[in-house]
């Protein structure tokens, strides 16, 4: 029975993986319900205006860029959760509820971002199909929308850069 | 009586094997090595596909579903509109090579009942590789869904509309790739020995 570090033990990977998953999980989520309920005004919209339907995409990006943000994360903690190299640990758990910490928070601010995106872009392309000067100010409420995201990733990119390290 | 002492004999050797330094400690990790790694290695790779075809699946009746109203008044658009069916099922199949991919981790047949942690790892990394995959891909199949079926009702009424609608639903399988990205990253140094 080898030793067992208490401060490396072997269930520590588990809340590393499970940071990684939140992060793209609820992200995706987010971007998912802003890029549908954009997409379902913009698509009843276009009836209305074909024309002003390529310029009203902003919404769907925006929210895509939240996926973006949670890959990130996800991808940083996936590459920071290292298996334990010839019978000595590498993963402390301390690394693990940080990155446990890093992924919900970047993942649900994902998730509330892209619920923010969906409903102000499915009411502001209607609007702005109707009334042309209210373009401007539904890109301003989008990127205050998408700023909740960028606040999750930082935080999620100062949590999950906390070293960690095992007894030696 | 015999079972009873074969029970506590077990749930000593349990609690043995975390024992640390002289005190008993019992935390998280305790409630973890309950569940073999192989259980949450198979639970991972069942998830990786049942989730993503449940996403897929939904998808498809909510685009299919309108794409048959729609052309009852417009029937041109029915062969054009196919392809957000497509871009559903597509969904469906990232799940698939996820499962694959994580079910190749877990081919060797077991031949010792000890528990390495390199072997805990294995396990919970391709749960959580698993779960990534299938929920990322259900978000994706329902919004690929939604955005297809928006983008049938607007053909019906305008066919220059489909082009500029597609654009979206490009946007919304994207999602599905970051799942699989990511389910696939966290699962490479998994290794059962």
């Amino acid at each position: 029975m080898p030793e067992l570090d208490p401060l490396c033990p072997p269930s520590a990977p588990f809340f590393g993986f499970m940071g990684a998953a939140a992060a793209l999980i609820f992200a995706n989520l987010g971007a998912a319900y802003g890029t549908a309920k954009s997409g379902v005004g913009i698509s009843s919209m276009g009836v209305l205006k074909p024309d002003l339907v390529m310029k009203s995409i902003i919404p769907v990006i925006m929210a895509g860029v939240l996926g973006i943000y949670g890959l990130i994360i996800a991808v940083i903690i996936g590459n920071g959760v290292t298996p334990s190299e010839g019978g000595k640990p590498s993963y402390s758990l301390f690394q693990g509820f940080a990155h446990l910490s890093g992924g919900l928070a970047c993942g649900l601010s994902g998730l509330a971002a892209g619920i923010a995106i969906g409903i102000v872009g499915d009411a502001g392309v209607r609007a702005s199909a109707h009334q042309p000067k209210l373009y401007v100010g539904m890109v301003l409420i989008l990127i205050f929308a998408e700023a909740l995201g960028l606040y999750g990733l930082i935080v999620g990119l100062i949590l999950t850069s906390k070293p960690g390290s095992c007894s030696e | 009586e015999a079972e009873h002492s074969g029970a506590s004999g077990a749930m000593a050797a349990i609690v043995a094997s975390e024992v640390v330094a002289e005190e008993l400690f019992f935390g998280w990790g305790e409630l973890l090595n309950g569940i073999s790694p192989y259980a949450w290695a198979f639970i991972g790779t069942g998830l990786a596909i049942g989730l993503s075809v449940l996403g897929a699946a939904w998808g498809i009746f909510i685009t299919g579903s309108s794409l048959v109203g729609a052309a009852i008044k417009a029937p041109r658009i029915r062969s054009k509109n196919l392809i957000s069916v497509i871009f559903c099922e597509a969904v469906a199949i990232y799940g698939v090579i996820v499962a694959i991919i994580l079910q190749t981790h877990l081919e060797q047949v077991i031949k010792t009942t000890e528990v390495t942690p390199m072997m805990k790892y294995a396990g919970y990394a391709i749960f959580w590789s698993g779960m990534t995959a299938g929920l990322g891909n259900l978000s994706c199949g329902v919004c690929v869904g939604v955005c297809g079926s928006g983008c049938a009702l607007a053909d019906a009424q305008d066919g220059n509309l489909f082009v500029k609608i597609l654009v979206i639903e490009i946007f919304a399988s994207a999602l599905g790739i970051f799942a699989i990205i990511v389910a696939i990253i966290m699962s490479t140094k998994a290794n059962f020995e």
